[in-house]
């Protein structure tokens, strides 16, 4: 038989761990005795589980109402790199998918062009952006380290390496496994590097409309289809490694006003982005080639692109907040 | 893209999310209690029931803007009190809410008596 404290402990579940510890076993308390008040309330659990996903929205420094206010500012910088990561990987899906198909036939029309062009200036940007961010991320890095805290950043670090070497050297060995990359058949469109491209479609291969075609899908050659769940795994282990490893690393207040002033940096890259996006999306020739039309998983990768830096600019305004209140306060 | 400091004053916290709040403080001002307590002793003055999601959620935000403080309890159910800043908000919340009544009930004797 399920008893009060089971049944507050299971309702305890959707709060965040770092709220649990704080106000958990309390909130079991007066969950219990409410529980033998009124055994059934259907009031009761709407409002448990909209409070605790605003509690949820809080710990990812996404509301203006964290337990405090450094772990508000490391968590929005988090939420901020994996929204990053979510936008780079349907980013890369849809650059690389327009740029191989303009490899092997010239758009009809110039706005596709300029789609790809815009579309290919913000990712160089971003890859700027992210040579000064790794560097500021190990400088902070080797100061956590010195003052001995670079134990707890181990495990997140071990994550973000091992997954970027298993998308790194499976995309390689994966990019010319297909036969639409690995080659540029109009010398009009030679400006992108075809290795890039073909690099990006085999690291995003997994993000691919066939999933919506389980039959189709199943007449892949093992080795790829194990690849597709390889870097899918890989990816997400990088992007939650990342943002493991930002919630961890103990920046100083000139750190968190760096990292959010790059953070805004990438946030006009990726507007840049979306731009382009959209304008192959309503192009009317949008499908360069038969292989590359327009279809319904672009427009999920539009709208993840979108949801990416709408949640990203959200987390770096909770940044910001919590740094000002940081320095209000005189704390670090 | 400036980002919007916190409220520097607790009166801006109770003035926007003035319901649980409110209701909160009110009932610490009688003395220190924990959560079950607070729940019954408002429902008794204010005749509301604050769901347990809610109430914990304008505790750790009354708590995290100094207007109240958890106590060292020995058992689990921990009691909160009222601090000075907390007081002082409550006070100017209340007085607001008084002025707003009185000029209401006025207007109302005057424009709206029975004949």
């Amino acid at each position: 038989m399920t008893t009060h404290a089971d049944r507050a402990a299971r309702l305890l579940r959707w709060y965040p761990r770092a709220w649990r510890a704080r106000y958990g076993e309390e909130f079991a308390e007066l969950l219990a005795a409410d529980l033998a008040d009124r055994p059934r309330s259907a009031r009761r659990t709407a409002d448990v589980a909209a409070s605790g996903l605003r509690a949820r929205l809080a710990d990812a420094g996404l509301s203006a109402h964290p337990l405090d206010h450094l772990t508000a500012a490391r968590a929005g910088l988090a939420t901020a790199a994996r929204c990053g990561a979510a936008f780079l990987l349907a980013g890369l899906a849809m650059w690389s998918q327009v740029a191989i198909g303009m490899q092997w036939a010239r758009p009809r029309h110039q706005g596709v062009t300029w789609a790809l062009d815009l579309m290919s200036v913000a990712l160089l940007g971003l890859a700027l952006i992210a040579l000064p961010a790794i560097a500021g991320l190990a400088k902070a890095a080797i100061d956590a380290i010195r003052r001995g805290r670079g134990r707890e950043l181990r495990g997140p670090a071990a994550v973000v390496l091992a997954g970027a070497a298993v998308l790194f050297f499976g995309a390689r060995h994966f990019q010319n496994g297909w036969p639409g990359t690995g080659g540029h058949l109009l010398l009009a469109q030679a400006h992108i590097p075809a290795w890039l491209t073909a690099f990006c479609w085999a690291a995003t291969m997994w993000m691919t409309s066939y999933l919506a075609h389980p039959a189709a899908l199943a007449a892949f050659p093992p080795g790829q289809l194990a690849w597709m769940a390889c870097s899918a795994i890989a990816s997400f282990a990088l992007a939650g490694g990342a943002g493991q490893f930002l919630r961890r690393l103990d920046q100083p207040p000139a750190g968190l006003r760096y990292a959010i002033w790059l953070g805004r940096a990438a946030s006009a890259c990726m507007a840049l982005f979306i731009t382009g996006a959209a304008r192959w999306l309503i192009s009317p020739d949008g499908g360069v080639m038969p292989a590359f039309h327009v279809g319904s998983i672009d427009l999920a990768a539009m709208a993840l692109l979108v949801t990416s830096l709408m949640l990203s600019g959200r987390a770096l305004r909770g940044t910001t907040r919590a740094r000002l209140a940081l320095a209000r306060t005189g704390a670090r | 893209m400036k980002g919007t400091p916190e409220p520097a004053n607790p009166e801006g916290l109770l003035g926007r999310s003035s319901g649980p709040a409110s209701l909160i403080l009110s009932s610490l001002a009688d003395g220190a209690k924990h959560g079950y307590a607070l729940t019954k002793d408002i429902e008794s003055f204010a005749g509301v029931r604050i769901a347990p999601g809610t109430l914990y959620e304008a505790l750790s935000r009354l708590e995290a803007h100094g207007m109240i403080e958890a106590l060292e309890s020995q058992d689990r159910r921990r009691p909160y009190r009222l601090t000075a800043a907390g007081a002082a908000a409550l006070s100017s919340y209340l007085e607001t809410q008084k002025k707003v009544t009185e000029v209401g009930l006025r207007r109302l004797a005057s424009n709206w008596a029975p004949a």
